[in-house]
């Protein structure tokens, strides 16, 4: 077998990225919306930046799937004018990178709800992590920060975790999955 | 629906796309490194000069994008000038706590978002991603298949567009109600996605099996339809950032307009 991703498995990722890079550059906007709303209440709709990351995993289930998606995501929404310009691509490799970390560190062997969500709550923290620097948030106020921290960590669980995980579920349901997926175990039975 | 995008090619078309992706990038670390409102108010200024008289664009067209501007300034300042730290207060008012400190450094995230909008706006409008591809592969060494997937990709998305409107119609004539909600939102999300997602996966599979089926691969001695280098504009765009960077600094320093150099707390 090639090791590796092969063309098939970057196209669908990419193609995949792409759409949620579309969603992303819409996003924009919603979250300029939602902020003026005050007390971080746009962060609990953060979570959907993660989600190209987990979706792809969960779709393709191989390794350099989320980090490829993320960036592919956050390059789509670059290429399309998203608000955030530049600070984008560091942020999709940062949160793509986490993502990766997670799914790596369980050796690409789960595809649960359980691993969407801490895949979504490291993306959110290394976003935080940039942030840091990018938005000085260190310097707001301790009960702000906290405030921001639980909101967009829960946004991420909610978005990235369980609801990439129900789309990804109710898509196996239409069969396209089996396309792109590598053969399992239980395929290899099956052919005796 | 036809889209009029036409614009008058100039000198930051002809860059080199690598060349312009990694500046920006490099611009990008730079300018986490500053500050000081004042050299940023300058920086600001000379990126929008940037974007407003060389990228060839209609002036409606960048009135139009440039709107979003101001909701990246507003979205990046308010809660820092809120809820910032800092010692002289200006306004108390319940959980608000204005300071001057927090009030520059909220001005501050706001003057930084715009640049970064303002940057990444010039290379989408001045950057043919087609290009920006080929480019990549030609200098930066990226191998084809990422390449080709993005164009393939990207030559795609019309495609996925409409369909989203034909979904929308199927939606609205079958008398579907939006929820409201966390439920409401998920099965909006639900509609959409399924039948987005499972297409678009199934016509991307296709296409990379007729991409195999035609011999694409992965041979480092390619031949390129698209012949990019470097030209005399690429050291003009690097001699007009530099010049913008060093009067940023230079009347920032000596000309202020605040007398706030140091916007972090505690420094």
């Amino acid at each position: 077998m090639e090791k590796g991703l092969k063309l098939t498995d970057i196209l669908v990722t990419i193609i995949i990225a792409l759409i949620f890079g579309v969603i992303y550059k819409l996003w924009g906007p919603l979250y300029g919306v939602v902020s003026t709303l005050g007390l971080h209440v746009e962060q609990l709709i953060y979570g959907m930046w993660f989600i190209a990351a987990v979706v792809a995993y969960l779709i393709i289930r191989k390794p350099g799937v989320a980090l490829l998606a993320e960036v592919a995501a956050a390059q789509g929404e670059f290429i399309f004018g998203g608000e955030w310009g530049v600070a984008t691509l560091i942020f999709g490799l940062g949160q793509g990178l986490a993502a990766e970390l997670i799914f790596a560190a369980f050796r690409y062997k789960r595809y649960d709800m359980l691993i969407a969500s801490l895949a979504g709550i490291a993306a959110a923290l290394a976003s935080i992590g940039i942030d840091y620097y990018y938005g000085y948030i260190g310097d707001l106020a301790l009960w702000n920060l906290l405030i921001l921290f639980g909101a967009r960590i829960i946004g991420a669980i909610i978005i990235s975790g369980i609801f990439a995980y129900l789309i990804v579920q109710s898509l196996e349901k239409t069969g396209v999955t089996n396309l792109v997926r590598p053969a399992s175990k239980e395929d290899y039975k099956a052919l005796g | 629906m036809a889209i009029d995008f036409s614009y008058k090619e100039t000198w930051l078309h002809k860059t080199n796309p690598s060349l312009k992706l990694i500046i920006i990038g490099l611009l990008f670390i730079q300018l986490l490194m500053i500050h000081n409102p004042n050299v940023l108010i300058n920086y600001m200024v000379g990126t929008l000069l940037l974007y407003l008289f060389f990228t060839g664009h209609p002036w409606k067209r960048l009135f139009i994008i440039a709107i979003p501007f101001l909701l990246i300034f507003l979205t990046s300042s308010t809660s820092m000038i809120f809820f910032g730290q800092g010692e002289v207060t200006w306004m108390k008012w319940g959980l608000v706590h204005i300071t001057e400190e927090s009030f520059f450094r909220g001005l501050h995230l706001g003057f930084r978002g715009i640049i970064f909008a303002a940057l990444g706006v010039i290379f989408a409008l001045t950057t043919r991603p087609v290009y920006l591809f080929y480019s990549l592969m030609q200098q930066l060494k990226l191998k084809p298949k990422y390449a080709y997937s993005f164009m393939a990709a990207i030559r795609l998305i019309p495609i996925m567009i409409e369909e989203m409107q034909t979904l929308h119609y199927a939606l609205k004539v079958r008398g579907v109600q939006a929820e409201k909600g966390i439920r409401g939102f998920y099965k909006k999300l639900k509609s959409y996605a399924i039948p987005l997602l499972s297409q678009s996966i199934r016509r991307a599979y296709r296409i990379a099996v007729a991409m195999e089926a035609k011999r694409f691969s992965n041979h480092t001695n390619r031949t390129y339809f698209y012949k990019l280098g470097f030209s005399r504009f690429d050291v003009l765009l690097m001699g007009c950032l530099l010049t913008i960077i060093c009067l940023a600094y230079y009347t920032g320093i000596h000309h202020p307009y605040f007398s706030i150099t140091d916007v972090r707390h505690n420094s």
